[in-house]
């Protein structure tokens, strides 16, 4: 069930957030994800990969089935090579924004998920790593 | 790019928005412009935006949205939005979103509804 997602998908133009959106929904749907955490894993990705055009121009995401002893998930890897995060604990508070945008992309991508880890050096870019764990069995 | 349109019809003296299942960034900001302008030509008295199709919204789609109630508003209409799925209700507000003033409903009935009891409710944009 876990051979036949996308490895890579590249950010580079905005219509490469909808391909982000398709291949995450098919993704977690497969994974058996109820509805509601389908779309909460779509929305997270939307937001990272938004963040990665309003300051980064471009980047990646990289999408893993994780199979852990007593539970499955999905994890999304979206990175970048921009200008970095200065003060990450400023960039999670909600409706901070250092330009452009809204304030609600991390601390919203971290509420809708199960664990968020934020790496990211300025001036070298940023690599952001959510992962959700489906529920029940 | 995108293939999925976003419609605009008049119904009466309502202008019905629907917009496509999973639209695009241009789709979405396509939307303020397209609706003010059907405003105009129109003359609707406003305008009921069904979201109905749209599996996820996310805080750029909820922006637009927000600011077209306003836009409307300024122009003398009042927007009702309907369709929001369970799912997306649940995610807008752990994302920590709220869609401003918009003023919504349980289904595109309704929506018609609120908006002919225009003297009702006075909205403020």
């Amino acid at each position: 069930m876990n051979d036949s997602l996308p490895e890579e998908i590249a950010l580079r133009t905005e219509t490469d957030i909808i391909v982000v959106r398709k291949s995450v929904r098919e993704a977690a749907t497969r994974l058996g994800f109820g509805i509601t955490d389908v779309t909460r894993i779509i929305t997270a990705a939307s937001e990272l990969a938004r963040n990665v055009f309003l300051y980064a121009g471009s980047g990646v995401v990289r999408c893993r089935v994780l199979n852990g002893s007593d539970r499955v998930g999905l994890e999304l890897i979206v990175e970048d090579h921009g200008p970095g995060i200065v003060d990450i604990d400023q960039a999670m508070q909600p409706g901070y924004t250092s330009g452009g945008g809204l304030g609600f992309g991390l601390p919203g991508a971290k509420r809708l998920m199960d664990e968020m880890e934020i790496e990211s050096v300025v001036g070298k870019g940023t690599k952001i790593t959510i992962k959700k764990w489906r529920k029940g069995t | 790019m995108s293939e999925e349109r976003l419609s605009i019809i008049k119904v009466r003296d309502i202008l019905m928005v629907t917009m496509p299942a999973d639209p695009d960034d241009a789709t979405v900001s396509a939307l303020q412009e397209r609706v003010l302008l059907a405003m105009e030509r129109s003359t609707a008295r406003g305008v009921v935006l069904d979201v109905s199709a749209v599996d996820s919204l996310d805080s750029f789609f909820a922006r637009m949205i927000a600011e077209t109630t306003r836009m409307v508003g300024l122009m003398g209409g009042r927007t009702v939005l309907t369709g929001i799925r369970p799912s997306v209700a649940i995610t807008l507000t752990q994302l920590g979103l709220t869609l401003g003033k918009t003023r919504t409903a349980l289904s595109v009935d309704r929506a018609f509804e609120i908006l002919r009891d225009g003297s009702q409710q006075v909205q403020k944009p």
